[in-house]
């Protein structure tokens, strides 16, 4: 009963923030695994670039 | 192993969201800060809409628009942030200890007394929706409730009698209140303006509205744009008993 009434206390307030949750977390999560992706893309690229072009990173000797 | 953790994580994380956007949209309900709210829902929906689709164009003409409106909204809506925030640091959380009975019985006992001598009063509690725009717009009290007090304020010829009392948990807020009226074209036309103040008030909020009527003297409650009449001392305590309960378990 106590938990049936807190249920449908502002029953559609409820459900549109669940909504806007759900929809919330999977942008962000969307957002956070291309982040992962562009970050690996670039650091193999740098890599792949050093073992390339050795001398290219190499500081002058002074 | 492993999975049940990550889903139990994603849970929590939609959990936090939820809880904070319910709080927010609870907190604008009953502020002009709700219109505002609506609209970005909609920008929102439609972004992501726009970018499932791959209008990326659009997308990113929105993506500028929603940067430049988060500002406008912080510049705009200050006053009501800076109250929210304020909101969060003095929660009367007290309020969990109330012992509402007693609120409910002088408030009851408060009506049936004016009404016996045919006083209009207008009093809205205040339950979930902050009401303090309709607070602002009266003069603060902020004093303990109780039926003496509520009865001399209704007082015919006294300053504060016109217009309506906002309790807001064990505390008389303020007095002199002005409420919005009814727009409902359905209202009957023998209802005068108090009836009609907490019939608008209870149409934009959740709260409870009780008006006592000057000519008949009847109790009427208003809550959630509908209107009793004539209610007896033992239906208004239940009526306004079983009302407390939810925002009692919410901890409010």
């Amino acid at each position: 009963m106590i938990m049936n009434s807190w249920f449908l206390n502002n029953f559609w307030i409820k459900i549109i923030s669940l909504i806007l949750a759900v929809i919330t977390w999977f942008y962000v999560n969307e957002e956070l695994i291309k982040e992962k992706q562009m970050t690996k893309q670039l650091y193999k690229s740098s890599v792949i670039n050093q073992i390339q072009n050795p001398s290219h990173d190499k500081k002058p000797v002074k | 192993m492993t999975s049940y953790l990550k889903l139990a994580k994603i849970l929590i994380e939609i959990g936090i969201l939820w809880f904070v956007y319910y709080v927010i949209l609870i907190f604008a309900r009953g502020t002009r800060g709700v219109y505002v709210l609506r609209g970005i829902i909609l920008i929102t929906l439609f972004f992501v809409i726009t970018k499932q689709v791959g209008f990326e164009r659009i997308n990113w003409i929105f993506t500028k628009i929603f940067a430049l409106s988060i500002l406008a909204f912080l510049i705009i809506f200050q006053q009501e942030i800076r109250r929210g925030l304020a909101n969060i640091g003095q929660r009367r959380w007290s309020r969990f200890f109330l012992k509402e009975s007693e609120i409910i019985n002088e408030i009851t006992t408060a009506c049936f007394l004016l009404s016996m001598r045919k006083i209009g009063a207008l009093i809205a509690i205040e339950r979930e929706t902050r009401l303090e725009n309709y607070i602002e717009s009266g003069i603060e009290i902020d004093a303990r409730v109780n039926s003496e007090l509520l009865m001399t304020i209704f007082m015919p010829n006294t300053p504060l009698h016109d217009g309506g009392i906002i309790v807001a948990g064990e505390r008389i807020a303020a007095s002199g209140c002005f409420f919005p009226l009814t727009q409902n074209p359905k209202v009957s036309t023998t209802l005068g303006t108090r009836h009609r103040a907490a019939l608008g008030l209870s149409e934009e909020t959740d709260a409870i509205v009780v008006v006592v009527s000057e000519e008949t003297g009847g109790v009427s409650i208003a809550i959630g744009g509908r209107l009793t009449h004539d209610l007896n001392r033992e239906s208004l305590e239940r009526v306004l008993g079983n009302l407390y309960r939810p925002d009692k378990k919410n901890g409010k």
